[in-house]
């Protein structure tokens, strides 16, 4: 049974009183219920989600499933996004998303054997001045190359 | 009360009215998916397009109000080929699986196909693929691949019943109509969302495969399920009815009707019938017709009936309950009538939208024609009487949908205590519990094979017209009263007198017959996870 | 060359994100400016300044507030810090160095059409970005520069910020209004537009980041002296994102008007040896391209670019340089716009995927000569039928890569692979 910590169920109680519509506080609350979840959302995080914050269980689906950031399935110990949109192909952001799935020796969105990578290719990430990048968690690495990237992906503990 | 020209005709819409509500009000044709009167407006399918003149964009009909002196038209070049773009879109990924789809004939895309020219699809990519067979609820079978995500069933979830099972899960063309994981649509108007469905994506498991659409006939009627009155729309074909839907009436039921009102079409079938009439004789059951039956009853009873008593229930027809009691007093000179009320202390139950508790369309109506007689009785008079051996002769005209009427089966028991029993019914009784000592079973019709009127909770009286007949040779009440005290029927209004049957088969359309077809479909359901 | 920095002249500096820092160059002296006048003398004055939204739809900001309803029903001033049109990194500058410039540029823009709420949607990945925004906010707080009649001048204002969690549409205003009304981000009817009917039902403006932070120069300098920039219809300076193959990406902050080519070649230094222009994006992915030729001709303001068949939008100006095949980038765009369509209207949901399926299927060697015809057929069809312009967003690059490199894409077609960068390279990467 999932469980929110006393402190995540503080931060919902307040998410939910901060907006001027309790509604607005599905998005911050998915936030916490995936970060103290290790990285992702399940069905049954979601029907929690549901009692706790007194709003209707498909609402907060619907939500869920809309945005990106909020993911459906396991994302390893380091959720690797490289930007393969327009600024950063222009950059060599798709080689060097080959070279880094190469060198990690996983495949796109699965996470690697170790557990600690799962590898994704997003769309923009407003870095585009500073291409290629990649957001690793929450961090932005930019103006990257094939070799500095994985550099850094393999320094991460 | 602005005024504006749609193609060409001028018309006069209330303030704030759309260019698609005054369209459909004038009768003028405009395409949509999305757009339902009794919802909210959702702007989406993005095929109402109409050209206002001096508006170079083309607008959706449904968002834009009309305003004074707008110029108004559907049918230009332009407007035609953004239509004929806007089902195309709606194409590209929509299976071509019309033979195996239950809306096939009633298909929103269909009709717009047909409309805009048989044409090749350009679309030369693979189809996304989405979940099918999908159970949404107890009632409720979704098809994601034909949806067209107009969103009428969330709004109707969202907006009507409030209980917001439905969603749109995921964006862009991987867009899915869905209920959460063990949540689902089961709320007691689920069945709507089938009927706003403008295509085959929801569809009603209870009529699922059982007809195609074109095979069916529809005749206009309210739902006998409770005091509402809906007003509901009848189909069926001479294999029996295959379904009930809602029809607007603003008064009464808006665009709606409950699940449970479409059930009403299940016991007016032939198998649930009492087909023949029942005198009971030394040498057990004798069939008979039921005009045959109810004169020999009258015969018999010649005398006796002076002191007859009737027990009538809310599920017969005003005229039918008139002529009953006018029948008693005048012509029998009894007051000996008595209201059969099931469930009585449910009757003031309202679940806010349109199920009430009283599952009797006409409660209201028996009470005033009670009032008008100066009838008050109660049923615990008669059981007492009955049960000390007082009443000599009963008439007992059986509720049709006999399944509300829990007690039934008890009361009939009861009865063995009388001496004469005339069991007037239009379901199926079981012979074996008329313990009376003479008994007659009558079969009587239903409303859908009589026209008569109804009295809904609010006082409101509801005329409906016969739609066709199912047991041809049943009699309406009143046919039968009318036969018990004596008198005749007219030739062309019943049939199964002996004397006048070759007649009336000249006139006689078939009676429904039994098909398997009818018999409940047996096919899997796999949840699909969306 | 120079920028001309009315914005970021102090972006420079670490300490300009703080209170402290950025009141030693200056900062809240113009809010206090501005309690001095009348609302509607800020509002006169921005109408005068010319200033259009930033963001990419480029609406005048006076004329915006001026839809507002003149009585006192309570708005909202949202600030759109979405961010996510291909090429654009801008408004995150504006986070990351100028966090008080913003609130003061949007508590100012707040007295003048008198919201008493407003919020700052910042999208989820900016969680740096965010969390200073976030810091600036708790010290202006403390500071009394807002809440409850901030500096003695009796008007209330509570600012606070709102994460979005992925999504492109929500940068579309009213996308963004349904989102931080926590639903998904669904751009909503119009009418009613936001001024009348926008959060929670309530008049509502929604402008860009670095138009709410040009708020403030403009009500320092005055029109006139915001004017003294850039183009009679186009006055005042903007941020600019340099991106693509291209020496010097960057954000600069330029006059508007200026020569396109100056940015390129002045700011951004040109090209890597041997490489040399092929197109400009000039206004982020949705901005039909340029083709090298009308680069020469194009100023980068909205009327230059308008004449030219393409936009300013967000002033992302994404450089593609001749080793690039147009097929494949056209490729990147489409898939994008198919990620990122809400899935509402028929004619953008179908569309974008249709559009995506048919460009990869050139791309994977599967072309007809009728798709080409198709890809703008089905394009055309998309524009101006949806509720918000992603469709259009969508459709316009489809138009624009079709028929200026339409040699590239009928090479493609025939030969099954691309005529830039030959045949290995298109089973790798599609």
């Amino acid at each position: 049974m999932f469980q929110l910590s006393e402190e995540g169920l503080k931060k919902i109680q307040i998410e939910l009183n901060r907006y001027e519509s309790r509604q607005s506080a599905i998005i911050p609350a998915l936030f916490i219920a995936q970060s103290e979840n290790g990285g992702f959302v399940t069905d049954e995080m979601i029907d929690y989600l549901s009692k706790v914050m007194e709003l209707p269980v498909s609402r907060i689906n619907e939500v869920f499933k809309f945005y990106t950031m909020f993911n459906q399935k396991p994302v390893g110990k380091y959720h690797v996004q490289i930007c393969n949109n327009i600024s950063c192909v222009l950059n060599g952001s798709r080689e060097l998303t080959d070279h880094v799935l190469n060198a990690l020796g996983c495949k796109m969105n699965d996470i690697s054997l170790d557990g600690k990578y799962c590898v994704s290719s997003v769309e923009c990430l407003g870095a585009c001045a500073m291409a290629p990048m990649m957001q690793v968690n929450e961090d932005y690495y930019e103006n990257l190359t094939p070799t500095t990237a994985v550099e850094i992906l393999k320094g991460l503990k | 009360m602005p005024k504006c020209t749609i193609n060409g005709k001028e018309v006069e819409v209330k303030e704030g009215t759309s260019i698609i509500q005054a369209m459909a009000d004038n009768g003028q044709k405009i395409a949509h998916y999305c757009w339902h009167p009794g919802l909210s407006v959702a702007g989406v399918c993005r095929l109402c397009m109409v050209e206002v003149e001096g508006n170079p964009r083309l607008q959706i009909a449904c968002n834009t109000a009309v305003s004074e002196g707008m110029k108004i038209n559907n049918t230009s070049d332009k407007v035609k080929e953004a239509v004929k773009w806007g089902l195309d879109f709606h194409l590209i990924n929509h299976p071509l699986d019309c033979p195996v789809c239950d809306q096939a004939g009633e298909c929103g895309l269909q009709d717009q196909y047909m409309e805009y020219g048989s044409y090749d699809s350009q679309m030369a990519e693979s189809k996304v693929k989405k979940h099918k067979v999908v159970d949404l609820g107890e009632k409720v079978v979704l098809d994601s691949e034909r949806c067209i995500l107009c969103s009428r069933c969330v709004r109707f979830t969202d907006e009507v019943t409030g209980t917001k099972e439905l969603a749109i899960f995921n964006r862009g063309d991987h867009s899915e109509i869905g209920t959460f994981e063990n949540r689902p649509l089961n709320n007691k108007y689920s069945v709507n969302t089938v009927d706003i469905c403008p295509v085959g994506a929801l569809t009603s498991k209870d009529f699922r495969f059982k007809q195609r659409v074109w095979y069916l006939k529809d005749g206009e009627t309210i739902c006998t399920g409770c005091s509402t009155g809906c007003n509901v729309k009848a189909y069926f074909n001479n294999e029996g009815f295959f379904r009930i839907k809602p029809r607007y009436n603003p008064q009464v039921n808006g665009y709606w009707m409950c699940d449970e009102g479409r059930e009403i079409y299940k016991f007016i079938n032939k198998e649930y019938r009492q087909l023949k009439a029942q005198k009971k004789t030394a040498k057990g059951w004798q069939e008979m017709t039921a005009g045959a039956a109810a004169k020999d009853a009258a015969k018999a009873l010649e005398g006796h009936l002076k002191n007859a008593s009737l027990l009538i229930t809310g599920q017969a027809s005003m005229e039918e309950v008139d002529s009953l009691v006018s029948t008693f007093t005048t012509q029998f000179s009894s007051k000996k009538i008595y209201h059969w009320k099931n469930n009585e202390a449910q009757w003031g139950q309202f679940d806010g939208l349109l199920i009430r508790g009283d599952k009797n369309p006409n409660t209201k109506g028996v009470q005033s024609i009670f009032a008008k007689h100066q009838i008050d009785t109660i049923i615990e008079t008669l059981e007492a009487e009955v049960k000390a051996g007082l009443v000599a002769t009963l008439i007992v005209a059986l509720p049709e949908s006999q399944s509300v009427y829990p007690d039934l089966m008890d009361k009939l028991k009861a009865f063995g205590k009388v001496i004469n029993l005339i069991i007037l019914t239009a379901g199926k009784v079981q012979l074996q519990d008329l313990t009376a000592v003479n008994c007659w079973v009558i079969p009587t019709k239903t409303f859908v094979e009589r026209s008569g009127s109804y009295m809904n909770h609010n006082g409101l009286v509801q005329k409906v017209n016969k739609i066709t007949n199912i047991v041809s040779e049943a009699l309406t009440l009143d046919q039968a009263v009318a036969l018990l005290s004596g008198g005749e029927v007219t030739v062309d209004s019943v049939y199964g007198i002996e004397t006048v049957k070759p007649l009336a088969d000249l006139n006689q359309r078939p009676d429904q017959v039994v098909a398997d077809s009818r018999k409940k479909n047996e096919f899997l359901f796999k949840r699909g996870t969306v | 060359m120079n920028e001309t920095k009315l914005l970021t002249e102090h972006y420079s500096k670490p300490e300009f994100r703080t209170l402290k820092g950025y009141q030693a160059d200056g900062g809240y002296e113009v809010l206090k400016k501005a309690f001095g006048m009348q609302p509607q003398q800020i509002i006169d004055e921005v109408k005068t300044s010319g200033l259009r939204g930033r963001g990419g739809a480029g609406f005048p900001t006076g004329m915006k507030w001026g839809f507002l309803p003149k009585n006192g029903e309570p708005r909202y001033l949202l600030c759109n810090g979405d961010e996510g049109e291909p090429g654009t990194c801008k408004d995150r500058i504006i986070f990351d160095q100028a966090p008080h410039q913003l609130i003061e540029g949007m508590i100012i823009s707040a007295y003048a059409i008198g919201s008493h709420k407003g919020y700052i949607y910042i999208r989820g990945e900016y969680k740096k970005p965010a969390a200073n925004m976030e810091a600036a906010l708790r010290e202006a707080y403390q500071a009394g520069l807002l809440g409850k009649n901030i500096l003695g001048s009796g008007f209330d204002f509570d600012l606070d910020v709102y994460w979005g969690a992925g999504a492109y549409i929500c940068g579309e205003e009213t996308g963004m209004i349904s989102s931080l009304e926590g639903d998904k981000g669904q751009p909503k009817l119009k009418p009613p537009f936001p001024a009348v009917q926008g959060y929670l039902k309530k008049p509502t403006i929604v402008n860009n980041v670095e138009t709410l932070a040009a708020v403030v120069p403009i009500i320092r300098d005055g029109a006139a002296g915001y004017r003294k920039f850039g183009t009679e219809k186009s006055p005042g300076t903007k941020l600019f994102s340099l991106s693509g193959n291209i020496v010097k990406p960057g954000n600069y902050e330029v006059p508007l008007g200026l020569p396109l080519k100056d940015l390129i070649y002045g700011f951004g230094g040109g090209f890597k040896p041997g490489r040399k222009l092929k197109a400009v994006i000039p206004g982020g992915s949705s901005a039909p391209v340029l083709t090298a030729d009308e680069v020469e001709k194009a100023n980068l303001d909205y009327e230059s670019l308008a004449g030219l068949g393409s936009m300013l939008g967000s002033g992302a100006v994404i450089v593609i340089d001749d080793s690039h095949c147009m097929v494949d980038l056209l490729g990147v765009l489409t898939h994008f716009y198919a990620h990122e369509s809400c899935g509402q209207c028929t004619p953008c949901r179908e569309g974008t995927g249709w559009l995506n399926k048919i460009v990869h299927s050139i791309l994977e060697g599967r072309g007809r000569l009728q798709d080409i015809e198709l890809l703008e057929k089905v394009a055309n069809q998309m524009k101006g039928k949806t509720i918000c312009a992603l469709s259009d967003a969508a459709a316009l690059p489809v138009l624009s890569f079709v028929t200026k490199f339409r040699d590239e894409f009928e090479y493609y077609v025939r030969e099954g692979h691309s005529k830039v960068k030959g045949t290995a390279y298109a089973k790798m990467h599609h």
